[in-house]
C-alpha cells in the first residue's frame, strides 16, 4: 500500500515523528492526513482485531471545534445540531458528528472519523459571519488546535484506563456517551465514551502541547494488556462491521 | 540438623521444589514458597540480625513480618523481612548492623555500657561543652540507620492503578472471608484483601479445637464459598497501608500500589499477638505462640525439640498440643494466672501431661552461646509484675509466649476510631468508626470463632443495606466475652534489666520509667523522647507495653494514657510505591523535532522544551549563543516562541476588561494595534506582562508570559467573577504556535511567503498587528521587538507550526537565516534593556522601582493594584533597578543574584548580566540603592568567589537607544 509524505501537507499531527518511527503508512481523509494503519507490523485485519482487544489511535488531524457562552447552545440548535440534554454528555448526530456537552455553555463537536461530515467547517464559517462582534454571547473556541485527539479502543481499554485515571470507567459505570473531565496521566483530559459499533471505545482531547507524554504513558499502562497502536483504518472497520 | 515435618505441615511450601540460596556466604536450602527465615530455621540458623542499639543477636518473633528482628539485607534491598521475603534461587542474604560478623559482633560490646546509655542520652551528653556536637555527629551519623544502600540500582517499573468496590473488606481470615461471602450479594462487587500469600488467616496455623481439625475445615468450606462467587475479588500478598478520607485505600501488592474507592470497608485486620517482659526476652528462641505455630503449620518447620510456654491465656495450651504433635517436648506450661479457667483445648493439653506451673513467670531467659536460649528461670508471681523467690530453671531451646494481643487497630484509628482499653478485664474497645466502616473478628475484640462468623455476617448485612442492595435485619451486636486472652500485667522488670518494651530501638522497661521520670509523661511525649514506637514496626508491640509501663509509673491507667498515635503507612512501602511510574508531563511545540534536526539543546522551562541554543561542531557553547546574536543584530534569525501564552479576550467589554486588569490603557486602543500589557497585582507588585493585541473591536488577543499564563488566566477569571463584565476569556496558549522572525533581512524573507498582508513599515508599522496568510497557513502577524530589531511575531494555529518553520527556513536560505535558542534572546533582550518578570523582578517589585512607569497609565479610574501603586508613589523608593556595564573586560562575569556591597552592607543584587557579543561588554540588571541608581554612578558587585568587580550604572537600553532598529 503507497503511503503519503506526512509533510506534504501543512497540518501535522504531533505524533507523526512517533507513527514514522513506528513505519506508519498515512492516508488521506476529507482533505486529512491520518495512520491509515502501521504497515510493517500489522496488517489491517490484525490492527482490527487489536483494536476490539486494546489499541491507541491519533485522530488529531481530525476536525473538531468548541463553543462556549451564554449564546452557544441555542446559536448551535438553530445549526441543526441535536445537542444532548445534559452536561458530560454526547450525542452522535446524523451526519456521524459527535457533540459533546461539556457544561452548559459549552459544547464540543468532534467530526466522524471518516471525516465526511462537513459540520465542523460548516460550522466555524458560519460562526464567524454570526458572531464577529461576539455581541451574542457565542465563541469559538480553536479546540482542533489546542486538544489532541485519541482513541482507545478495545474490552481492555477500562481496565488500562485504571492505571492512569481516577475515574471510574468501566462499562456499567461509565456508558456511551458519557463525559469525564478528568486528569489522565496528570494531564488535565476530556474523556468521552464513544463506542464503536459494538467495541468499547473512548475518545480523549487533552492539551496538544502535551500530546506525546500523553502517549507515551498510554502506550505504557497499555503494554500490561497487549495494547499498541492501530491506524484509523481499524477503528472505521469496527464502525463498518457492526 | 534439618528439622522439617512431613506433610501435611508445610501448606505453604511445595517440597517438590528445592530452592538453594546463600546467607552470610552460606548455602542454604529451602523449598518453593519458604521465606528466608522459614528456610534459615528449617536449618537451625535462628540468628538473623543484630539489633539497632545494643547489637543483640536477634531472631524471629512473629513470622508474620509484623517486627524489626527478622530485617535482613539484600543486595539492592536493605531492611528486608525475612518471615516475608520468599526465597529464589541464587538469591544472597545477610544480616545487618554487624561489625566483624554476624556471630561474633564488635559493636555488640556497646551493651556492656547500656547503662551509661539511658534513654535520652544523646540529648544530654552530646552538645555540653559548646561545639561538642560537630566531633560526636560524624561517629553517630556512621552508626545511625541500619542496612546499605545501592546507590547503583537502577530503580525497578512500580505503578498505581485505581480500582472501585461497592466493599472492601481488610483481611482474609476466618471475619475477612465470611463478611466477604455474605456481602457479595447482587452486583455487589466485593474485594478481599489479605497480606498473607493464602486466605485463611489464623484459620492456617491456630488450634480452634482439642482434635486441631476445626480450623482446616472452616477454612475450606469458606475456601469454597468464595471461590464459588464471581462478585468477590480476592487478593492476596497485599497490605493495605492506610485509610484515608472516603474510604480511600491504598493497597500495595507487589511493584504496584492500588488506590481503591471502597463505599463500604469492613476492617477484619485482627489482632496482633504480644511479647511478654522479662530479662532476655529477646533472645532468639524467643517466639511468640503464633510464630511456632506458623512455623510448624505453614513451612513444616520443627522450632525446637525442648520447648517452654508462657502463657496468660488458654491459646497458649493449644500452642502446646500442635508443638507436642509436631514431636517437639513440652518441658513446662508457664501460666501467669493463678487459677485458670480452662478451655476444652488447654484441658486437652493438661491431659496430654504437660507439666503446668500457675501463677508463675519467666523471670529470665539464658542462652549458652549468646546466640540461642537455652534455659528459662521461672519465678513464683507475688504482685503486679513481681516475682517471689520460689524458682526454676528449666532447659530449652524454645519458649513461646502467649500473654495477649492487641487489635490491629491502625486503620481503624485512621478512620477516626477511638481505641478505648478496660485496665480490669484488659479487653480493647474501637468506638466511633465511620458509618461506612465496619469492625468484625478479633480487631473487634471477639476471639470466639462462633462469635467472628456472627460478627461478620452482621457487618456484611450492614454494609449491603447501606448499598441499598439488600433490606435484611441486621442482628444485635454481638457481645465481648466475660474471658479476654490479654494478661493484664505479663511484664516483669529484672535487677539486670534487658526486658525489651521495644525491640526495634533497644529500649527496655527502665528506659520508659526513665522518661517519665525526666518528666515526659504523656504517651506521646514518652514515644518521642524515648523513641518507643518509632522504628520499623512502628510500636506493633510495644505500643501496649509502653501505656501500661507509663500508666504505672504516673499512677494512672492505660485508659488514661491511651496508646501512641498510629499513622499511615501501616508497613514499610518502597519510594517507588508512592513515585509509581517515572514519568513527568512535557509539553513540546509543535516545531519540536526541527529543533533537534538544527542541533538544537534543549532546556526545559517549566514543563516547556525550548532550545537553549543551536550547537555546532566543534564551536564552544558560548560561541555558538554569540554567533546567533551576531546573526540577528546584523542578518536575520528565528526563535520559536509557542511556549508564550496566548489568550482570547472576546466580547462588547473586552477593553473594558484589559483596562482593568492591566496598568495601561486599552479602551482607545486602535484595531490593528499591539500595546505592551504590565500586570501588577493587588500589592502593586509586577507579576506578568505581555502584548495586548487588538484584533477587532472586541477582540484582544494577550500574550503572557510561558510560566506565567496560566496564573494570569486563573486572576483574569477571578476578577471577572467580580466584575462580571460582558466578555469571554479563554486559554489558547496550546492552540498556537509562534515563532518570531528578527533582523534587519525578516522583512525580505517574510515577503516572500505572505503575500496577503502588506509588510511595508507604513502599512505594517512597528507594534501593528495583522491577521493573513503565510503560504496558506493562517496566521496572526504582530510586530514586535523584545530582541530590538525589525521583527514579526508569527502565530498560527499549533498543527501548523513544523510547516511554517520550513516555509519561513526554505524562504531564508537565500539570506542565510539561522535558527537562535533563548540563550541567545536573553542577551538580545538585555542588551535593550527588557526585563524577563521573575527574573528581573521578585516578589516586591512594582513598576516605578522596574523603570516601568511608562506603562502605567494614570488617567484611568482603576486597574488591579492602581490604588496600591498611588500609595507607594507618596514614599521614597528603596532600590532602583539600573542597566550597569563591568568596567573591566578582564573581570570575571557577575551572574544572577551576587550582591552589591557598599562597604560591607549589602544594598542590592544582581538580577541579569551577560557578556553583549553586540557591545563587546559584559552588562547587566541589578537592583541598587536610590543612592546608587545614577548614571555614571560606580557599583561594586561580590562575584563568585568573593571577587569584587566594579561596574559602572549606565541608562538603558544599552543597544540602540533611539529604537530605530526595530522600527525600521
Amino acid at each position: 500500500m503507497a503511503t503519503l509524505d506526512p509533510t506534504s501537507v501543512k497540518r501535522r499531527s504531533p505524533l507523526n515523528q512517533r507513527h514514522v518511527t513506528s513505519h506508519a503508512l498515512f492516508k488521506e481523509f476529507g482533505g486529512n492526513l491520518l495512520v491509515g494503519h502501521y504497515g510493517d507490523i500489522k496488517s489491517i485485519q490484525e490492527e482490527y482485531s487489536q483494536a476490539q482487544m486494546l489499541a491507541i489511535c491519533d485522530l488529531s488531524t481530525l476536525p473538531r471545534l468548541g463553543f462556549k457562552g451564554p449564546g452557544a447552545p441555542s446559536w448551535l440548535e438553530t445549526q441543526k445540531l441535536k445537542l444532548p440534554t445534559l452536561p458530560n454528555t454526547a450525542k452522535c448526530q446524523h451526519t456521524g458528528s459527535l457533540v459533546a456537552k461539556l457544561s452548559d455553555q459549552e459544547v464540543l463537536i468532534l467530526s466522524d472519523i471518516f471525516a465526511l461530515s462537513n459540520d465542523v467547517a460548516t460550522l466555524s464559517h458560519k460562526a464567524e459571519i454570526d458572531h464577529q462582534n461576539y455581541y451574542k454571547q457565542t465563541y469559538i473556541l480553536p479546540r482542533g488546535d489546542s486538544h489532541c485527539w485519541l482513541a482507545v479502543t478495545g474490552t481492555q481499554a477500562s481496565e488500562m484506563f485504571s492505571k492512569i485515571c481516577g475515574i471510574d470507567l468501566r462499562s456499567h459505570k461509565f456508558a456511551h456517551g458519557d463525559i469525564a473531565q478528568t486528569s489522565v496521566a496528570k494531564t488535565n483530559a476530556v474523556v468521552i465514551r464513544n463506542d464503536l459499533g459494538s467495541t468499547p471505545g473512548f475518545y480523549i482531547l487533552s492539551d496538544i502541547s502535551g500530546v506525546e507524554f500523553l502517549w507515551d504513558c498510554l502506550l505504557d499502562a497499555m503494554q500490561e494488556y497487549g495494547g499498541c497502536p492501530v491506524g484509523v483504518s481499524a477503528l472505521q472497520r469496527l464502525i463498518k462491521s457492526s | 540438623m534439618y528439622t522439617r515435618l512431613p506433610a501435611p505441615y508445610g501448606s505453604l511450601i511445595n517440597r517438590e521444589i528445592g530452592v538453594q540460596f546463600e546467607f552470610e556466604n552460606k548455602t542454604v536450602n529451602g523449598f518453593e514458597g519458604d521465606t528466608i527465615a522459614s528456610a534459615l530455621l528449617a536449618n537451625q540458623q535462628w540468628l538473623l540480625s543484630r539489633s539497632f542499639k545494643y547489637h543483640r543477636p536477634r531472631g524471629a518473633l512473629t513470622m508474620a513480618g509484623q517486627d524489626a528482628n527478622t530485617m535482613v539485607q539484600l543486595p539492592s534491598n536493605p531492611n528486608a523481612l525475612a518471615d516475608k521475603e520468599l526465597i529464589k534461587e541464587g538469591m544472597q542474604v545477610s544480616g545487618q548492623n554487624y561489625t566483624g560478623s554476624l556471630e561474633n559482633d564488635r559493636g555488640a560490646l556497646l551493651g556492656l555500657f547500656s547503662r551509661f546509655l539511658p534513654v535520652g542520652f544523646y540529648y544530654k551528653a552530646f552538645f555540653k561543652p559548646r561545639g561538642m556536637w560537630e566531633k560526636w555527629a560524624s561517629l553517630i551519623r556512621k552508626k545511625a540507620g541500619l542496612g546499605v544502600i545501592d546507590q547503583q540500582l537502577k530503580s525497578p517499573y512500580y505503578d498505581k492503578q485505581y480500582k472501585f468496590y461497592d466493599v472492601v473488606i481488610i483481611g482474609g481470615g476466618p471475619a475477612g472471608m465470611q463478611a466477604a461471602i455474605d456481602a457479595a450479594v447482587d452486583n455487589c462487587e466485593v474485594l478481599l484483601v489479605d497480606e498473607n500469600p493464602s486466605l485463611g488467616g489464623s484459620l492456617n496455623y491456630a488450634r480452634f479445637d482439642a482434635a486441631g481439625t476445626l480450623g482446616k475445615l472452616l477454612r475450606t468450606e469458606l475456601l469454597s464459598a468464595l471461590q464459588a462467587n464471581s462478585n468477590i475479588t480476592v487478593m492476596t500478598n497485599a497490605v493495605c497501608n492506610g485509610w484515608f478520607a472516603d474510604n480511600w485505600l491504598p493497597i500495595i501488592c507487589g511493584n504496584r500500589l492500588y488506590k481503591v474507592r471502597a463505599t463500604q470497608t469492613i476492617l477484619c485486620t485482627g489482632a496482633l499477638e504480644q511479647p511478654a517482659l522479662f530479662h532476655n526476652n529477646d533472645l532468639p528462641g524467643v517466639v511468640m505462640s503464633s510464630a511456632a505455630q506458623r512455623l510448624v503449620h505453614l513451612y513444616g518447620v520443627k522450632p525446637g525439640s525442648a520447648a517452654v510456654i508462657l502463657t496468660g491465656n488458654n491459646d497458649g495450651y493449644g500452642t502446646a498440643l500442635d508443638l507436642l504433635d509436631a514431636g517437639v517436648a513440652i518441658q513446662a506450661i508457664i501460666d501467669l494466672r493463678a487459677n485458670p479457667d480452662y478451655d476444652e483445648v488447654a484441658k486437652a493439653a493438661i491431659a496430654r501431661g504437660i507439666k503446668v506451673k500457675t501463677g508463675c513467670a519467666v523471670y529470665s531467659a539464658h542462652s549458652k552461646k549468646e546466640v540461642h536460649v537455652a534455659s528459662v528461670e521461672v519465678r513464683n508471681i507475688i504482685g503486679q509484675g513481681i516475682c517471689g523467690n520460689d524458682r526454676e530453671i528449666i532447659n530449652c531451646d524454645l519458649l513461646c509466649m502467649s500473654v495477649g494481643y492487641t487489635p490491629a487497630y491502625q486503620l481503624a484509628c485512621q478512620a477516626g476510631g477511638q481505641l478505648s482499653y478496660d485496665d480490669q478485664s484488659a479487653i480493647f474497645t474501637l468506638n466511633n468508626c465511620p458509618e461506612t466502616l465496619q469492625l468484625a473478628g478479633s480487631v473487634n475484640s471477639l476471639w470466639h470463632i462462633d462469635a467472628v462468623l456472627a460478627e461478620a455476617r452482621r457487618t456484611a448485612a450492614i454494609a449491603t443495606n447501606a448499598l441499598g442492595f439488600t433490606q435484611v435485619a441486621v442482628g444485635e451486636v454481638i457481645p465481648k466475652g466475660s474471658i479476654s486472652p490479654n494478661h493484664p500485667w505479663p511484664i516483669f522488670a529484672h535487677p539486670k534489666g534487658k526486658e525489651f518494651v521495644d525491640y526495634d530501638e533497644d529500649l527496655t522497661i527502665a528506659d520508659i520509667v526513665n522518661a517519665t521520670g525526666d518528666g515526659y509523661e504523656h504517651i506521646q511525649l514518652v514515644k518521642r523522647y524515648s523513641t518507643c514506637g518509632m522504628g520499623p514496626s512502628q510500636g506493633r508491640h510495644s505500643a501496649l507495653a509502653a501505656a501500661r509501663i507509663v500508666a504505672a509509673a504516673t499512677h494512672r491507667t492505660v485508659a488514661d494514657t491511651g496508646v501512641t498515635t498510629a499513622r499511615p503507612p501501616f508497613s514499610a512501602e518502597q519510594l517507588g510505591h508512592s513515585a509509581g511510574r517515572s514519568f513527568y508531563p512535557a509539553r513540546r511545540s509543535n516545531m519540536h523535532y526541527r529543533h533537534l534536526e538544527a542541533g538544537a539543546e534543549m532546556l526545559q522551562a517549566g514543563a516547556w522544551f525550548r532550545p537553549a541554543y543551536y550547537a555546532q561542531d566543534n564551536i564552544t557553547r558560548q560561541d555558538c549563543i554569540n554567533a546567533e546574536v551576531t546573526n540577528v543584530r546584523n542578518n536575520v534569525g528565528l526563535v520559536d516562541v509557542s511556549t508564550l501564552g496566548g489568550l482570547e479576550v472576546r466580547g462588547p467589554d473586552a477593553g473594558e476588561f484589559l483596562n482593568r486588569f492591566y496598568t495601561f490603557g486599552f479602551v482607545k486602543q486602535p484595531v490593528g494595534r499591539a500595546r505592551y500589557a504590565l500586570l501588577t497585582n493587588e500589592a502593586g507588585v509586577v507579576i506578568d506582562d505581555g502584548v495586548a493585541c487588538r484584533f477587532g473591536d472586541n477582540h484582544y488577543y494577550v500574550t503572557a508570559t510561558t510560566g506565567g499564563v496560566d496564573r494570569v488566566y486563573q486572576n483574569m477569571l477571578k476578577w471577572n467573577a467580580q466584575w462580571r463584565l460582558n466578555v469571554d476569556i479563554a486559554n489558547v496558549t496550546s492552540a498556537y504556535c509562534g515563532v518570531n522572525i528578527a533582523g534587519p533581512n525578516a522583512r525580505l524573507i517574510l515577503e516572500k511567503v505572505c503575500t496577503d498582508i502588506d509588510l511595508s513599515s507604513a502599512a505594517f508599522p512597528y507594534m501593528g498587528v495583522r491577521s493573513g496568510t503565510v503560504t496558506g497557513i493562517p496566521a496572526r502577524l504582530i510586530r514586535v521587538g523584545f530582541v530590538g530589531e525589525l521583527g514579526y511575531e508569527i502565530h498560527v494555529p499549533q498543527q501548523y507550526g513544523e510547516a511554517l518553520w520550513d516555509v519561513l527556513i526554505e524562504a531564508g536560505n537565500e539570506y542565510a537565516i539561522k535558527p537562535f535558542g533563548i540563550e541567545a534572546q536573553r542577551i538580545l533582550r538585555l542588551e535593550k534593556g527588557h526585563i524577563i518578570i521573575g527574573q528581573d523582578t521578585d516578589a516586591m517589585s512594582n513598576p516605578n522601582e522596574v523603570q516601568m512607569s511608562w506603562a502605567v497609565s494614570k488617567k484611568k479610574p482603576f486597574f488591579v493594584g492602581g490604588r496600591t501603586l498611588s500609595e507607594l508613589e507618596k514614599k521614597p523608593s528603596l532600590r532602583s533597578l539600573v542597566g550597569f556595564v563591568v568596567n573591566d573586560i578582564e573581570s570575571p562575569i557577575p551572574q544572577e543574584s551576587h550582591l552589591i556591597l557598599d562597604g560591607k552592607h549589602m544594598t542590592g543584587r544582581v538580577t541579569s548580566c551577560n557578556y553583549s557579543p553586540t557591545l563587546d561588554k559584559a552588562i547587566g540588571l541589578a537592583y541598587v540603592s536610590p543612592t546608587s541608581a545614577a548614571n555614571g554612578s560606580t557599583i561594586v558587585i561580590r562575584s563568585s568567589g568573593g571577587v569584587l568587580v566594579n561596574a559602572t550604572v549606565v541608562d538603558l537600553p544599552f543597544y540602540d537607544p533611539n529604537t530605530a532598529r526595530q522600527e525600521l
